[in-house]
């Protein structure tokens, strides 16, 4: 049929991809470790009953227990989505248990009270709570599981008048501001996963930054995944109140497991006028071994509300974990002159799939979003960049910008890009580019031939490719993105 | 909670409509077939599939990705029927307002959807070349079109080609042997006139050409007055080895006209299709672009050209499967926008795991020049090579205030000076046309929109 036939060229670059970096690409999991501890868990299964248990154990007011069954009974009519360009087999929601809380002996009043145990699984992975956190400047809010143990920094935040503390918390201590703001960004019904999130959630984080303050130290909250087949439902909500700043990152590990474990958190922003809100992840959650098995399925529902004029949100996310990840940070650009900005480096290898992206909803006038989103995907690793970008009638003066890049490796890897572009305003200026390709053999053959080993090469080109993202990462994240990459991804080129 | 189950409710009512509909047409032509006697057995077994199809397949709602922006609640309620006895009142008089002064071509004629010796001007036409009726050759020479009629649409297709496949009659057939070499363009006129009630030709047409063969095909969609009709047309290209088609479509149909088109391409190594779709009528107009590659370095280049005022709908689905390696693709696709017109663009270029050294690259510019027009494009990649290279781009802008102040800074009337820079932006696909009678006929059809247009 063809002079070259088709499977000469494919041996060929298999030559290239295989065999060389096999160390590399197939370094396990790092983070695989398990902690034992005694966890308060709820024998696995959903319904009323559940729903009010997880409620009544939190000792949650009539309202939000109300609330959450209101969820409930909404989410028992929606279907599962089935868009997603990913694969699994379907989730059975009653073989999961809803609630797991680490036992404490006493709520701990300072560090010295907290579980030695949970510490040391925190230095392993370095987190940086004890002497490193006044070093690093970072209040670490950390989750075990579902419930907070130990909250840092929170006396100096205090001071500034910034509320920084666990979601169940916050429904006690401040029930007026999350009645007020709670599910105002991302409603119960908006999707299946937002609906069980709302159902059944467990723990999260509240910030709320009052008005013209600056929030004096980044937050920070570390997500670890602990018990087998507990699946995490986290409910994070910001609000920034006028003229506030405040910069949140978000990062997360979790134990080797044989079976998919479900993570549908919920994250909220709101920035009312002239607020800023910068939200950072770098999500590495196990990913399944290189047959696929296990891993983490990462169904997140995240979306800021730019609901004041002037104000600006910004998401900037590295994630390099996970079986499944289904995720679409999202702007509502409501307030006049508001920014929305998604800075994405998403990489999948092994069998890895991930579905994920953006929607920037430009309402307000003179409103404008930056869309940069990079992916690379390895081995059987799969990708789509989904994104929408809508102006709507009223959006006068609306600017996006949107480049969306895929670097492949590997003749079984797959990157897809599928951008949905809805403009109504004549005066809206946008534009949207993609390309997707390899790493040029020019590229390597230059860096290879000043000396540098293949995967020094191919680890620089990678983070050039991924350099716009990291830049806005704040400093320590930044560095962790990179050695994250590094690890995930030397060497395999084809 | 009411309105939710009301609206849900209008929704099934209007799929059983619509399912209605479609039954309707597929099953009225099947007997038409089978009872005109005409119909050899192959055909008659795809017919009777293709009308299975129609009648298993989901009725498209809003929420069938490929029908998202583009509803077909204004097509099911006109109650189309289909077009029954051929027209033969016209004469060529009849047709000298359509046409384009100074081509000279090869001139076929088709009228509501079936071929018209009368009106078609064929001339000398070189050897190993044939050009003629669709249903004649079913009747004459049903060999040569067994094999490539209906299998390159192929059953993976859309509902609209099913209908088409279960309900046609006639249509223009265009067969090159091989290194057949046709140097005069051939036009195709497909003339549309308004009945009594609103009728809907399904046309299915054919153009195939051997190995080597090289031809220039000009067609142009046009209406006589403002009728109101559908065409439901299916257009089959086969390009053999080496072969080159440069194609130039240009639809202006009626302004109360529905157009749907599914053109699908199959090309051979080494083959060139050079297409430009104009699209300037109608008041709703789906034109599908379906792609496949037979043979490696293949080269596939599509452009296009939409402008949409009020009342208008006009939309471009684009589908480029690369499925062997080396094949080069381009889709370039420019759009303006006035009044209260709208555009859908949705362009996929599909890259298969062995389809290495793929070039493929897609653009998508629109220029809005008023308030209430919207365009909803979407440019899409699926790839799943690594070794290739793929691009999209896509853009949504509008005049420049100080391009248009250039200008008027040297006396240039503000209208005129917009309807200069939509016309510089739409030269580069226009350019693409071929003859200059053409080019010159399709500004001139540009520029007269632009200036009816309103602009504020």
């Amino acid at each position: 049929m063809s002079a070259i036939p088709a499977e000469a060229i494919t041996a060929e670059s298999k030559a290239d991809t295989v065999g060389q970096y096999d160390d590399l690409v197939n370094a396990g999991y790092e983070h695989g470790f398990v902690t034992e501890i005694e966890s308060d868990t709820l024998p696995p299964g959903l319904d009323e009953g559940v729903v009010r248990a997880i409620s009544a154990r939190k000792g949650e007011p009539e309202w939000m227990t109300e609330w959450r069954l209101a969820a409930y009974r909404k989410w028992l009519e929606m279907p599962t989505p089935t868009w997603a360009a990913v694969h699994y087999p379907p989730i059975d929601y009653q073989a999961i248990s809803y609630f797991s809380a680490p036992k404490k002996k006493e709520g701990p009043k300072s560090l010295d009270e907290v579980d030695p145990i949970l510490l040391e699984t925190y230095q392993k992975l370095g987190i940086p709570i004890e002497e490193q956190k006044a070093l690093a400047g970072i209040a670490v809010d950390a989750v075990f599981d579902s419930v907070s143990v130990a909250t840092t920094f929170r006396e100096k935040l205090h001071e500034a008048g910034v509320i920084f503390c666990s979601i169940s918390e916050a429904v006690q201590d401040y029930p007026e501001l999350v009645q007020k703001y709670l599910g105002t960004v991302v409603p119960p019904t908006d999707n299946f996963y937002t609906g069980l999130n709302s159902a059944v959630f467990t723990d999260g984080t509240f910030v709320y930054v009052p008005k013209n303050t600056r929030c004096p130290m980044e937050l920070s909250t570390y997500f670890r995944i602990n018990t087998p087949n507990t699946g995490q439902f986290e409910r994070t909500l910001i609000v920034a109140d006028e003229g506030s700043y405040v910069s949140y990152l978000e990062g997360c590990t979790a134990p080797q497991r044989d079976e998919n474990q479900l993570h549908a958190a919920v994250v909220e922003l709101i920035a009312l006028d002239d607020a800023e809100i910068k939200y950072s992840t770098v999500q590495n959650w196990y990913p399944g071994d290189e047959n696929g098995k296990g891993g983490i399925y990462n169904f997140v529902t995240k979306r800021g509300d730019c609901r004041g004029h002037r104000s600006k949100i910004s998401w900037t996310q590295v994630e390099t974990g996970s079986a499944i990840t289904w995720k679409y940070p999202s702007c509502i650009l409501r307030g006049d002159d508001s920014v929305g900005e998604f800075y994405s480096v998403a990489v999948t290898k092994g069998r890895q799939q991930a579905d994920t992206g953006t929607k920037m909803i430009h309402l307000g006038k003179n409103t404008s979003s930056t869309i940069v989103s990079k992916g690379i995907s390895a081995q059987h690793g799969q990708q789509a960049y989904r994104g929408l970008v809508r102006i709507a009638a009223r959006a006068e003066g609306a600017r996006n910008h949107t480049q969306c890049d895929s670097l492949l490796i590997g003749d079984k890897s797959s990157a897809h890009t599928f951008p949905y572009i809805e403009v109504k305003n004549s005066s809206a200026k946008m534009e949207h580019e993609a390309t997707t390709s390899k790493i040029s053999d020019d590229q390597l053959f230059y860096c290879r031939a000043r000396g540098l080993s293949e995967e020094d090469a191919v680890s620089m080109i990678v983070n050039g490719f991924c350099k716009e993202v990291f830049n806005e990462l704040p400093m320590e994240f930044a560095v962790e993105a990179q050695k994250l990459l590094s690890i995930s991804l030397e060497g395999a080129v084809g | 909670m009411s309105a939710a189950a009301n609206s849900s409710r209008q929704q099934t009512e209007a799929a059983e409509a619509f399912a209605g509909w479609l039954q309707g047409l597929s099953g009225g032509a099947a007997i038409d077939a089978a009872s005109s006697g005409t119909a050899q057995d192959w055909l008659a077994a795809e017919r009777q599939q293709a009308a299975e199809r129609v009648r298993a397949q989901a009725v498209p709602t809003g929420k069938s990705e490929s029908w998202r922006y583009t509803g077909l609640r204004s097509l099911i309620d006109q109650g189309f029927v289909q077009v029954d006895e051929p027209l033969t009142a016209l004469t060529p008089d009849d047709i000298e307002e359509v046409l384009v002064p100074g081509l000279d071509a090869h001139r076929a004629v088709l009228v509501n959807g079936r071929y018209s010796e009368a009106l078609s001007d064929l001339g000398t036409l070189p050897r190993g070349v044939r050009v003629g009726s669709l249903q004649r050759m079913i009747e004459s020479d049903p060999d040569a079109l067994q094999g490539v009629l209906t299998r390159i649409a192929g059953e993976g297709s859309h509902l609209f080609a099913s209908l088409n496949t279960a309900a046609m009659q006639d249509g223009l057939v265009l067969l090159l042997e091989r290194g057949a070499l046709l140097e005069r363009p051939i036009e195709v006129i497909h003339l549309s006139v308004g009945m009594e009630e609103p009728r809907v030709a399904q046309p299915r047409h054919l153009i195939s050409l051997g190995d080597g063969a090289q031809a220039q095909v000009i067609e142009r969609y046009v209406s006589l007055g403002d009728a109101l009709y559908c065409t439901n047309s299916v257009l089959e290209l086969s390009l053999g080895r080496d072969a080159l088609l440069k194609h130039a479509r240009v639809q202006q149909e009626s302004p109360n006209a529905f157009h749907i088109t599914g053109l699908y391409l199959s090309q051979d190594a080494n083959s060139h299709y050079a297409g430009v779709n104009i699209g300037l009528g109608g008041t709703w107009a789906r034109t599908d672009l379906v792609t496949r590659f037979s043979g490696e370095h293949a080269e596939c280049d599509l452009q296009g050209l939409y402008l949409a005022g009020d009342k208008q709908l006009i939309d471009y689905h684009m589908d480029v499967r690369h499925g062997l390696p080396n094949c080069t693709s381009r889709e370039r696709f420019k759009g303006i926008l006035y009044g209260k017109g709208r555009a859908v663009f949705d362009g996929l270029v599909y890259v298969a795991r062995d389809a290495q050294k793929t070039d493929a690259a897609m653009s998508n510019r629109n220029l809005i020049l008023s308030a209430n027009a919207e365009v909803d494009t979407k440019p899409q990649l699926e790839i799943y090579a690594d070794d290739v290279k793929c691009s999209h781009g896509t853009t949504v802008g509008q005049i420049e205030p100080e391009m248009l102040f250039y200008l008027r800074s040297r006396g240039i009337s503000a209208s005129l000076a917009r309807r200069m820079l939509c016309l510089g932006f739409a030269g580069e696909i226009i350019e693409a046309l071929g003859p200059e009678a053409l080019r010159d006929y399709v500004t001139e059809q540009v520029g007269e929109r632009l200036e009816r247009a309103p602009l504020d």
